[in-house]
């Protein structure tokens, strides 16, 4: 109940402030040409994102999953690394690279790279869960591997990539970094505009609004195409790995679509940053940069903590099928897909409302949860569903009340879980800009929000370490959670 | 240790009802064996007694304990009963003796945790076990793991559930044996779930043949196998043959076994019905005899410790099957002459089926 007030207090604020103007103000801002402008850029640019991401992110993963190469895991870890980037990050490196890098192709570049790794995630989790066997009886069936992809691969990873791209999408919706580096008009950038510019509170929650149904909508969308899946598995025992391909040129296009992967999205991005920063290493300020790590890390746990806090009852309530559960699920992910400037607008005015809350850490870690909820309610939900049955009901024979089988078989099994999905919600903390800038106390400074105070001053040079360390501490999580070796810890499928 | 009283259960779940109006009795400290085909509700019978299923009606008791009546339960964990499901179902974040301590409150002392452990693991055969993962055991290691942490708390009654199925069949004898012997010496009220005839027959004290939700006879092994009430209930417990039959007086019975087929259609104004015969007690002859009604030999069905016999009686459109322990003199073909030995269980028309 506590998440679910959370979870729709900032739509409140939003909706409150959007009320405040007259009827034919809104009219006039919604029928704008301007404003039908920023729309069309906003849609292109997430549809096309979502569809080159999917496309690439599918084609990787199922290359990563189905060919043989050396150093495959280490490969599959460095796949979904592009993740820890923060898009303005990219668009930085880029710029520093290609002088005049600008506009809606360069924001298409960019934010592919970044949210490839969302769907190649998924779908290589989708692809590790379905049964090995009914891919060798299709072979023995006698179909070649185009149909096998499209007959028995894709029918049990589609709700998977359907997810991820969702996640890519609503990424973009809520993109503010890349796109205002890059100069691209898209929704944020005009909320922050209008908000920056005229502190006109009340059109800009009318556009942030319209951000957020858009984004409802697309949750909507892919909550239909998702059919009900039931893998039944055919055998006792699944069989997740089987024969790989390994012929020579089929290896070797592989290797040079994933390896052009990592460079565009990994390594020329980092070895930029890496060139820029050794060139200038000698004027950095070593006491700015310590401090302002420290920050982030403390904001972004506490931000974790209270995300966890708040996902755990409505994850489990909704893993347990419960109506409030999946209501506040969805208001979350709703939440989820406000931009971050939205946020940090809704919060602005809750906290200036409760005077000792208004620029405070503790709000700030509060808009973190909030905007990164979803995350950890995600694993929650699917950590806690995975929890056998049968378990729950013998601690229930041995004597142990619902409490004590909660704290005493659910939460333990389920950890690796709920830790993977506090991990998320800490990467994404740390990267956090927009809101970062706008609750964040007077001289507090995150790594995410001194970075861009250099930037926007064009002081390129000294915004370097910054990324780089960005880059760094988010690609820690990112390892953790995708530890290719370590599977899902669980013994659930035994039972 | 206390008895077990079911009055009247009924379960529902979804739209089917899976138990309808059992009765069952069983007192303390037996070992009973509930056997049945798969699909006849008996799991659905043992969750219904530890508390995790609501029936919707009918009554349980715990020697006088009201656990269930109605929709009113008690929930599981106040009911004091060991489980112990298919596989075990062992906790797979806990080693063995964290298992097997799961239900030993915060009052018992650790040292205290030790030794009951210690023992339990002593008994179930399974010695310096204790830091073990569950993972690393077998089948028949988890079950013995999961009836130890189901002693552990010295239940009212235990509930196994197929305990036996999941191991191969040599180990299977030898561990159900361990475990029966176990359990009875323990004097804790058992009961057993299964669909493996000779299962409850050699371990069970009582046993309760289960067909559509309901319990159809229950009673000793030897009773309900040599007594069974009907057709389907000594179907349960081994090989039966369904023989048509006239009763021409007190205890005198006309059937193929000893009379010419055609004479029993004779036979008017005599109550008709069935006799149920187990294979083993038809007696085959080869010298002849006046008295005894003969039989060719269609099949031989040879098993090593005993063969199937099938005889061809004329006018009869069935084959019966007899079993011998000798098949020396058989041939395919030949005729013999047939007796019967064992007692005649006579079943009035009307009480045919269920």
């Amino acid at each position: 109940m506590l998440a679910f007030l959370a979870a729709s207090l900032p739509l409140f604020y939003l909706l409150r402030r959007a009320l405040d103007a007259q009827i034919s103000e809104i009219a006039l801002i919604l029928f704008r040409g301007k404003t039908l402008e920023i729309l069309a850029t906003t849609l292109g640019l997430t549809a096309a994102v979502t569809a080159c991401a999917s496309l690439i992110g599918v084609a990787l993963a199922w290359m990563l999953f189905n060919i043989d190469f050396p150093f495959k895991s280490g490969l599959q870890a460095l796949v979904i690394l592009p993740v820890a980037i923060p898009s303005y990050v990219f668009a930085y490196s880029w710029i520093l690279l290609i002088p005049g890098f600008k506009g809606f192709w360069a924001a298409l570049f960019v934010l592919v790279l970044a949210t490839t790794p969302y769907v190649t995630l998924t779908t290589l989790a989708a692809l590790r869960r379905s049964d090995w066997s009914t891919y060798e009886v299709s072979q023995t069936l006698g179909l070649n591997g185009w149909q096998i992809f499209a007959r028995v691969t894709w029918p049990q990873i589609k709700n998977s990539v359907a997810a991820g791209s969702l996640l890519s999408s609503l990424y973009v919706l809520s993109d503010f970094g890349a796109i205002a580096l890059l100069g691209v008009d898209t929704l944020t950038r005009a909320i922050e505009n209008i908000y920056r510019g005229s502190f006109d509170r009340s059109s800009a929650s009318i556009l942030a609004l319209i951000l957020v149904a858009i984004s409802a909508l697309l949750i909507r969308l892919e909550e239909r195409s998702r059919q009900k899946l039931n893998i039944v598995k055919s055998s006792a025992r699944i069989i997740t790995k089987g024969v790989t391909t390994g012929k020579l040129r089929i290896k070797l296009i592989a290797l040079l679509a994933i390896n052009t992967y990592l460079a565009l999205g990994l390594v020329i991005p980092i070895s930029q940053l890496l060139s820029i920063f050794f060139a200038n290493s000698t004027s950095i300020n070593y006491s700015l940069l310590s401090k302002a790590s420290l920050s982030t890390l403390l904001a972004a746990c506490l931000g974790a903590l209270i995300a966890l806090a708040l996902a755990l009852p409505v994850g489990v309530l909704s893993a347990q099928g419960s109506k409030l559960g999946k209501v506040s699920d969805k208001a979350i992910l709703i939440v989820h897909a406000l931009p971050g400037i939205v946020m940090g607008l809704a919060l602005v005015s809750f906290g200036s409302s409760i005077g000792w809350l208004y620029q405070s850490l503790l709000l700030l870690s509060f808009a973190y949860a909030l905007l990164f909820m979803a995350k950890a309610v995600g694993s929650v939900r699917s950590s806690v569903a995975r929890v056998p049955e049968n378990l729950i009901e013998i601690s229930a024979t041995l004597g142990q009340k619902k409490s004590a089988t909660f704290r005493r078989v659910v939460i333990p099994l389920a950890t690796p879980g709920l830790l993977s999905g506090t991990l998320l919600v800490l990467l994404a903390a740390m990267k956090e800009l927009p809101a970062t800038l706008m609750l964040k106390p007077i001289g507090f400074e995150t790594l995410a929000t001194q970075m861009w105070s250099y930037t926007s001053i064009f002081r390129f040079n000294e915004a370097a370490p910054y990324a780089l360390l960005l880059v760094l501490v988010a690609a820690i999580p990112t390892f953790l959670i995708n530890r290719p070796d370590k599977g899902d810890g669980l013994g659930g499928d035994r039972i | 240790m206390t008895s077990l009283e079911i009055r009247d259960l009924t379960v529902q779940l979804g739209s089917r009802e899976v138990l309808k109006n059992l009765d069952l009795y069983i007192s303390s400290g037996l070992f009973a064996a509930i056997l049945g085909p798969s699909g006849c509700g008996k799991t659905t019978l043992l969750r219904s007694i530890a508390g995790l299923i609501t029936p919707k009606g009918g009554a349980i008791r715990f020697g006088k304990q009201l656990v269930s009546i109605s929709s009113l339960v008690l929930p599981p964990h106040k009911r004091n009963v060991g489980y112990v499901p298919q596989e075990g179902g062992l906790f797979p974040h806990l080693s063995v003796e964290e298992n097997v301590s799961f239900a030993l409150g915060r009052r018992v002392s650790r040292k205290e945790k030790q030794e009951i452990v210690e023992q339990l693991l002593d008994l179930v055969g399974m010695p310096n076990y204790q830091k073990k993962l569950p993972q690393e055991l077998s089948g028949g290691q988890q079950t013995r793991i999961a009836l130890a942490r189901a002693l552990a708390m010295k239940p009212a009654m235990i509930l196994l559930d197929e305990p036996f199925a999941a191991l191969d069949q040599t180990l299977r004898a030898e561990i159900s044996q361990e475990v029966v012997a176990l359990l009875k010496s323990s004097k804790t009220t058992s009961i057993m779930v299964t669909h493996d005839r000779e299962d409850a027959l050699v371990s069970a004290d009582i046993i309760a043949l289960m067909r559509d939700g309901q319990v159809v006879q229950s009673g000793s092994p030897s009773e309900v196998y040599l007594r069974p009430i009907s057709a389907a209930a000594a179907e349960s417990t081994g090989d039966i043959l369904t023989l048509p039959a006239r009763r021409i007086g007190r205890n005198k019975y006309l059937s193929p076994l000893n009379s010419p087929v055609e004479q029993i259609g004779k036979q008017v104004g005599f109550e008709s019905g069935q006799i149920l015969v187990r294979p083993e007690e038809i007696v085959l002859m080869d010298e002849p005899d006046e008295n005894l009604v003969s039989a060719k030999i269609c099949k031989i069905n040879y098993y090593g410790h005993d063969a199937l016999v099938e005889l061809d009686f004329t006018g009869l459109s069935q084959t019966i099957r007899a079993r011998v322990t000798d098949t020396k003199g058989l041939v395919v073909g030949s005729r013999v002459f047939v007796s019967h030995k064992g007692p005649f269980r006579w079943m009035p028309e009307k009480a045919t089926g269920e």
